[in-house]
């Protein structure tokens, strides 16, 4: 433990002697932040705890306030954005008025320390970061403001020889300075979220995701720690513990866009295990695909050509899927015998003494809006016929309500082949190319773990070395660390290590 | 074999042959010719045009036999090699003659069809002079008569010509100006590629009505009865000059669809499915139905307003750098994206919300009166909307502001009413909240719910689509307006595009018109921001996943079963339904497959599958050759993808769908 934190603490020196422009300033930053995290792990505590000491005054999703936060930047990058492509005629030191005057607003607000960021709370696992933005924005612009002062101050000794020449070329350094400048803001204006992973033996891990993050890249990173040994089965399971239900994340979806939709007071967890549900689809599609009711054998080749038949076209055939299901009522804890169908433009239910004829169907819900969840114990919860429920419901939805609609099955095969069938109609293709990049990475790490322990993705994130602006993608920004759950004061260095690391990473790249 | 002829010639005596030669006209008496039977095809050819006298290229003519229904196409085969005697009736005339051809769109093409090779063939050729890629997926079938009064209308009907293009110019098309260059001869011509490339307005609801449309799977059944036979030819089975056939795409496998190249192609196979669907051909659901109404109402409009698009190749490409510079102009614009919101701020809307509590019931608001409804200032930023008590409160806090981010907009308009309410149906931890924006005016309103659909997705004001959104919200209002004036009995022009044929008259018998809209609104709201092609692609796209899609049927009575039944066809299986429920009893997928064999002396077919399942049948409604080609057909489209040659193998489609007249 006390290594740990030691070796944070050498990083944290380096960090300071690479960065020339690195001042008081920014430790004065450091020190504010991890005293702020020491505080919200103590209220974490308390809630962790049972005993809140400030009851959440507003449950409402972060994401209404977050996203007003930066609007006023936004606006302004569009105008230079839309001015630096017109070309040669624009006023290049009207924008850096511009440029300054944002800096100047930044700064004062920076001298209040609450308006400074914001690290808001989302629940007992999760903190998002919004501070960067406004922070990054600033020393942007003062990089940039330092550099088109140097550049007039040249123009004016220059004068006396060839003005021409070199006033075009001030101008053009300095159009590119702005240019830096705005991708460094955009850059700054990624979102993060420090979040909670729990694992199986009840320890959990504590990382940071930004908001371009697939889950596909945090289980890679996940994966790459943890040293638990590649398989595609790896998943990040979202656990909605007030409403008894789970989802397995698909590869493909962005976790922060999932993770914001939990309520400030959420109990919900984020798991990182192994599922073989995940891709049972592809590893026995006779399974699935054939709208058979019972199990069978398939050779190899033959399931390759069913996979290709059902995801090489252009359009994704949808299983075959219907049969009687149990449908809660709702407010009641009653359960009704319905025929339902599966079609690709969503679920639907044969009515009382009609056949079923597509004209004749009623449509039940469609798959745009809602996702698939398993329902757990639902027997008892709900009265439900059988324990093999599963769960239609918007995202967005935490609480008990009408518009989630719990439908349950009669054995636990009905239930798997319903839930991936499903998502084979909403995902489509996806689905199979998600399969196809896991299966991908696990030959690539068996590969690689023969020739070295490091791993194929960038595990760069948390040396000092200064990642290409432009390769986003391969840029990983999660910096992972062991802890158990009950070692807050830990955490807080961690967290503000993680921090200062994004940060920098933020304004790196200067000339 | 020279020793043979040597020795044979001179016990060869002289016979008379009698040629008719079309060319002469049908009165003209047959041209008798002095023939030895040694004498080969082309022998006579020769002497025959000697005797005709006239002077033109006789490249394209050959004899047919009539009494034995077969071309004399081997030049060098001797008479006596054919078993040709004075007794043959022998027709001398061009293997391409006119043939009327109606297209999936349902335009009647005049065009100079191959009538000596197979129909495979002579798709080929059709297909090529169309610029149609792939023409193994197409066939050609009998049309179903119009047994009911015959007016004269059939001869009033439009035929687009054809005939004059050179056959020449036809075996390798190359292209001028994104179309074939025999297209690019004149503007008529052009105007026929128009034609093919453009989809064509909705049709008139009576027009649908008055089509023919089958009622049972037996109905259907009989439709697939009719295909012709791809290892003949036209002439075999029948076809004569000017008969009328259709073109239709026959396997549903479409393969390497390619909306640069396949302009033809992709609107014809869009024209297909519009008119399965409109004619119930193919079962669907109520709210696929209305999807693929809105589709096709966002397509006809789309496809006036911008006809280049699907036009030519060079004009794609004009367009897409048009859309480019667009895009930049846009951007450009994004600076008065401020100003914008300070126009917004103008408006006041009329609002009621609707808070749900602990699941309880979700309230109604009685929508036609203003009781309920409370007037707020809005203002739309970014993707949210936040309300104020008053216009002079909007600078400080907002009583709420929700954001619409992955929220459902739906409509809820009467023009003639002066209803315009948005209903928002938005996701929040506890369920969804119903919230009703009520405006004033249309004008209010397009902007409103153009933006509150931007929202949704989580664009702002400033994205480039705002405008289009707001057009294609006044002009499907429009559309409302000039419905309720006309009760719908206004057939379908430019201007204005009737709902009620957008949809299958089934829903025109269950819906009015005002009850009809609203619902295709409804769904057009997903699909109004797509291209022309993407549209397109989509119709196709979500026709092609109906359960059904792709099934040909054929009433067949299975070996050992005493009642008819119905096979069904489709691209990677057989199915066999029940006639009297009309449930899938049984599904045999052709991955599994090991042979399958045609005993043509009893008509019957016979399927092997792995797990030694066998399968028996004859066919009623179909001759058992067109199964068989349905099978084999299928099973070469599924060979296509490996072997990526553009080239295709016409041999390997007539070994697997030839049977016993393979060539």
């Amino acid at each position: 433990m006390e290594q740990v934190s030691d070796e944070e603490v050498e990083v944290r020196g380096e960090e300071e002697e690479e960065e020339e422009d690195s001042d008081k300033e920014d430790q004065d930053l450091d020190k504010m932040f991890g005293a702020w995290l020491g505080e919200l792990d103590k209220l974490t505590q308390s809630l962790d705890d049972g005993r809140p000491e400030q009851p959440p005054q507003q449950k409402a999703p972060l994401r209404q306030e977050t996203n007003m936060a930066n609007f006023s930047y936004r606006f302004s990058i569009y105008n230079i954005n839309e001015a630096l492509n017109q070309g040669e005629n624009v006023d290049l030191d009207a924008l850096m008025a511009d440029l300054c005057s944002i800096e100047q607003e930044l700064s004062t607000i920076n001298t209040k320390p609450n308006s400074a960021g914001s690290l808001a709370r989302l629940g007992p696992t999760l903190y998002l970061l919004t501070h960067q933005a406004s922070l990054s924005m600033d020393e942007a612009a003062r990089q940039t403001s330092s550099h088109s002062l140097s550049s007039r101050q040249h123009r004016r000794t220059g004068s006396v020889g060839t003005p021409f020449h070199f006033e075009e070329q001030a101008a053009k350094l300095k159009a590119d300075n702005i240019r830096v400048a705005l991708e460094k803001i955009k850059e700054a204006q990624v979102k993060k979220l420090v979040i909670r992973v729990h694992l199986s033996d009840e320890s959990s891990k504590t990382m940071m995701v930004d908001e371009r993050q697939t889950v596909r890249q945090v289980l890679d990173s996940l994966l790459e720690k943890s040293h638990c040994g590649y398989s595609p089965d790896w998943s990040l399971v979202e656990t909605i513990s007030e409403l008894q239900m789970e989802r397995i994340f698909e590869d493909h979806e962005n976790l922060v866009e999932n993770l914001l939709n939990w309520t400030r007071d959420s109990q919900n967890r984020l798991m990182f295990t192994e599922r073989i549900e995940k891709y049972a689809v592809f590893k026995n599609p006779q399974n699935y695909l054939l709208g058979r009711k019972e199990t069978c054998e398939m050779a190899e080749r033959n399931k390759e050509a069913l996979l290709e038949e059902c995801f090489g076209g252009s359009s994704v055939s949808v299983p075959e899927m219907e049969g009687v299901l149990w449908l809660k009522e709702d407010g009641k804890k009653s359960w009704k015998k319905r025929y339902f169908l599966l079609r690709a433009s969503g679920i639907y239910y044969v009515p009382k003494g009609k056949a079923k004829a597509s004209r004749d169907l009623v449509c039940f819900l469609q798959l745009d809006h809602v996702n698939v969840y398993l329902g757990q114990d639902y027997k008892s919860k709900y009265k439900a016929p059988t324990d093999y429920c599963m769960v239609l419901k918007h995202p967005q939805i935490q609480k008990k309500s009408q518009y989630i609609k719990y439908l349950c099955c009669d054995d636990i095969r009905t239930l798997q082949q319903w839930i991936n069938s499903i998502r084979i109609t909403k995902y489509g293709k996806q689905l199979y190319i998600n399969f196809q990049e896991a299966m991908r990475r696990t030959e690539a790490a068996y590969d690689w773990s023969s020739l070295s322990s490091s791993s194929i993705k960038s595990g760069s994130s948390s040396s000092s070395l200064p990642e290409s602006q432009s390769n986003h993608s391969s840029q990983s920004d999660s910096g992972v660390s062991e802890m158990t759950s009950s070692s807050h004061t830990r955490s807080q260095s961690v967290v503000s290590s993680i921090f200062s690391d994004a940060w920098r990473r933020g304004t790196q790249g200067e000339v | 074999m020279i020793t043979i002829s040597l020795t044979l010639s001179p016990s060869m005596a002289a016979w008379d042959l009698s040629v008719t030669v079309e060319d002469l006209g049908p009165d003209a008496p047959p041209v008798t010719l002095s023939v030895a039977s040694d004498l080969h095809v082309g022998g006579v050819i020769l002497k025959l045009v000697e005797k005709t006298q006239i002077k033109r290229d006789w490249s394209d003519h050959a004899l047919w036999w009539e009494q034995k229904q077969c071309w004399l196409l081997r030049t060098a085969w001797t008479l006596e090699k054919y078993g040709i005697h004075a007794d043959a009736k022998l027709f001398f005339m061009p293997q391409h003659k006119p043939l009327r051809l109606c297209l999936p769109n349902g335009i009647t093409l005049r065009l100079r069809a191959c009538f000596s090779n197979p129909v495979f063939q002579t798709v080929m050729g059709i297909c090529r002079m169309l610029n149609i890629r792939h023409p193994e997926e197409l066939s050609l079938l009998r049309p179903v008569e119009h047994k009911k009064k015959k007016k004269d209308k059939d001869s009033a009907e439009e035929i687009y010509d054809l005939t004059e293009v050179p056959l020449s110019s036809v075996s390798r098309p190359c292209l001028y100006n994104g179309m074939p260059a025999h297209f690019a001869d004149s503007p008529q011509m052009e105007a026929i590629y128009k034609m093919l490339s453009v989809t064509q307005p909705p049709p008139a609801p009576e027009v649908v009505a008055k089509q023919y449309r089958p009622a049972s799977v037996v109905d259907k059944a009989h439709i697939h009865g009719r295909w012709l036979n791809s290892s003949r030819c036209l002439l075999q089975q029948g076809i004569q000059e000017n008969d009328r056939v259709w073109l239709r795409f026959k396997f549903y496998a479409f393969y390497d669809i390619e909306p640069k190249y396949d302009v033809v192609r992709l609107t014809q196979l869009y024209e297909q499915a519009r008119w399965a669907i409109l004619l119930e051909d193919i079962d669907c659901t109520e709210e696929e139905m209305m999807l693929f109404g809105a589709l096709q109402y966002h397509i006809s409009k789309v496809s006036q307003s911008e006809p280049q698009m699907m036009s030519s190749n060079a004009a794609m490409d004009d367009l897409e750098s048009a859309l480019q510079s667009l895009e930049v102009k846009m951007e450009g614009e994004s600076s008065s994206a401020s100003e914008m919101l300070v126009r917004y701020k103008g408006c006041t809307l009329i609002f009621k919300h609707v808070e749900l509590s602990d699941g309880t019931v979700c309230f109604r608001p009685k929508r036609l009166t203003l009781k309920g409804y409370k007037q707020y200032w809005f203002k739309f930023q970014d993707t949210s909307i936040s309300y104020f008590k008053s216009k002079e409160e909007s600078i400080g806090e907002p009583i709420q502001q929700i954001n619409l981010k992955g929220c459902e907009v739906a409509p809820d308009v009467n023009v003639a009413a002066q209803k315009f309410l948005i209903r928002l149906l938005i996701p929040a931890p506890e369920g969804m909240n119903e919230v009703y924006l009520r405006c004033e005016n249309e004008q209010q309103y397009a902007q409103w719910m153009a933006a509150c659909r931007l929202g949704s997705k989580g664009k702002t004001l400033a994205d480039s689509s705002f405008q289009n959104e707001i057009q294609s919200i006044r002009s499907f209002l429009a559309m409302q307006k000039t419905n309720s004036g006309s009760h719908g009995n206004a057939p379908a022009n430019d201007e204005s595009i009737n709902t009620n044929s957008l949809v299958s008259p089934r829903y025109n018998k269950k819906y009015k018109t005002k009850q009809l809209t609203p619902r295709i609104l409804d769904a057009y709201q997903n699909v109004a921001q797509l291209s022309l092609t993407d549209a397109v692609m989509r119709f196709l796209q979500i026709w092609q996943s109906l359960p059904d899609f792709g099934l040909s049927y054929v009433v067949v009575r299975f070996k050992g079963s005493r009642k008819d039944e119905v096979l069904g066809v489709a691209p990677n299986r057989l199915i066999r339904i029940d006639l009297g429920v009309g449930d899938v009893v049984k599904t045999w997928r052709y991955n599994n497959m090991k042979q399958w064999n045609v005993n043509w002396d009893i008509r019957q077919l016979a399927i092997e599958f792995e797990g030694n399942v066998n399968i028996a049948f004859s066919c009623v409604t179909a001759d058992c050759k067109i199964v068989h080609e349905f099978i084999g057909g299928y099973i070469f489209m599924s060979t296509r993808s490996r072997e990526k040659s553009s080239t295709l193998n016409e041999e390997l489609f007539h070994k697997l769908t030839g049977g016993h007249e393979a060539l």
